[in-house]
């Protein structure tokens, strides 16, 4: 007869390895031999054809015992399965949030446009640009550093001071 | 709205900055005689400058020593541009003896207070 403690059905249940190695398959289970890899109901829980003649509060007694652990594992997978599902409708909540905030941000290129606005214009006014004044060809501070004729220097820096203040 | 060329003040800015270089003491008179007698600030600005930079008493004595030209000057750009080019130079020895002659010497009044107030600036710095 089988020990049908609590421990020792939940051994049974979950220990596959130890229990399976001495358990001999007597039960006439249909399920037993493919369902939850054989090791769920290898207690007999239902009533053998061949052991019909055998106490029958004995079998309702195992019978109360596995359900009863089936049950309080039934709960645990229950909260599992709600606290699966509250994720699932945060992600989901979220998710829906994420799309009403994309809706309602209106998306601008504007920067862009503009960036490539000026670009546009530094390009047209580069090339409205005489090329004498993109090379600069004018005089050089080195150059007049080295000079030695100051009346040349003089009638150079005159003449442009002139052309400056005949602008304003 | 006049706007002046920009190969023009670019020219004049070199010319400047060229005299300003030449180690020809001659250049101080030209820029002098051309430079901060012009009627462009920004020319006597420049002017004003190049000759701080030469760091020499002839030069100094343009800027400091003259009634309406560098640290004198009517514009207050033209005038702070000048101090503050003194106040920039690493060795103000020459500086402080200009000034200090200026103080003493100077007959016009405006021009001896202006340079005892760049004197204690420079004192200070």
């Amino acid at each position: 007869m089988a020990n049908l403690s609590i421990p020792s059905i939940r051994e049974r249940l979950f220990n596959t390895s130890k229990h399976e190695q001495t358990t001999q398959r007597n039960s006439t289970n249909p399920f037993a031999a493919t369902s939850f890899k054989g090791n769920v109901l290898t207690a007999d829980v239902f009533e053998s054809s061949t052991k019909q003649n055998e106490n029958q509060n004995n079998g309702k007694l195992k019978a109360s015992a596995l359900v009863g652990s089936i049950s309080g594992y039934g709960e645990k997978f229950q909260n599992m399965i709600n606290s699966v599902i509250s994720f699932g409708n945060r992600v989901k909540e979220n998710v829906v949030n994420g799309w009403n905030k994309m809706n309602s941000i209106e998306i601008s290129f504007a920067p862009a446009k503009e960036v490539m606005g000026n670009f546009y214009g530094s390009i047209k006014d580069t090339l409205n640009t005489p090329m004498s004044d993109i090379f600069f060809t004018g005089i050089s501070a080195k150059s007049v550093s080295k000079m030695d004729d100051m009346a040349q220097a003089r009638e150079l820096m005159a003449s442009h001071v002139e052309a400056w203040e005949s602008m304003v | 709205m006049v706007t002046v060329d920009k190969k023009t003040v670019k020219n004049v800015s070199n010319i400047i900055e060229g005299l300003g270089m030449n180690p020809n003491s001659e250049c101080i008179g030209i820029l002098e005689d051309v430079g901060t007698n012009s009627k462009i600030d920004a020319i006597r600005e420049m002017t004003s400058r190049a000759l701080v930079k030469r760091n020499e008493e002839d030069a100094l004595r343009v800027v400091i020593a003259n009634k309406g030209k560098g640290i004198n000057d009517m514009s207050t750009v033209v005038a702070m541009s000048t101090i503050n080019e003194l106040l920039s130079l690493t060795d103000k020895t020459i500086a402080m003896k200009v000034l200090s002659n200026t103080v003493e010497m100077h007959s016009d009044e405006e021009v001896r207070d202006n340079a005892r107030s760049v004197k204690a600036l420079m004192a200070l710095s």
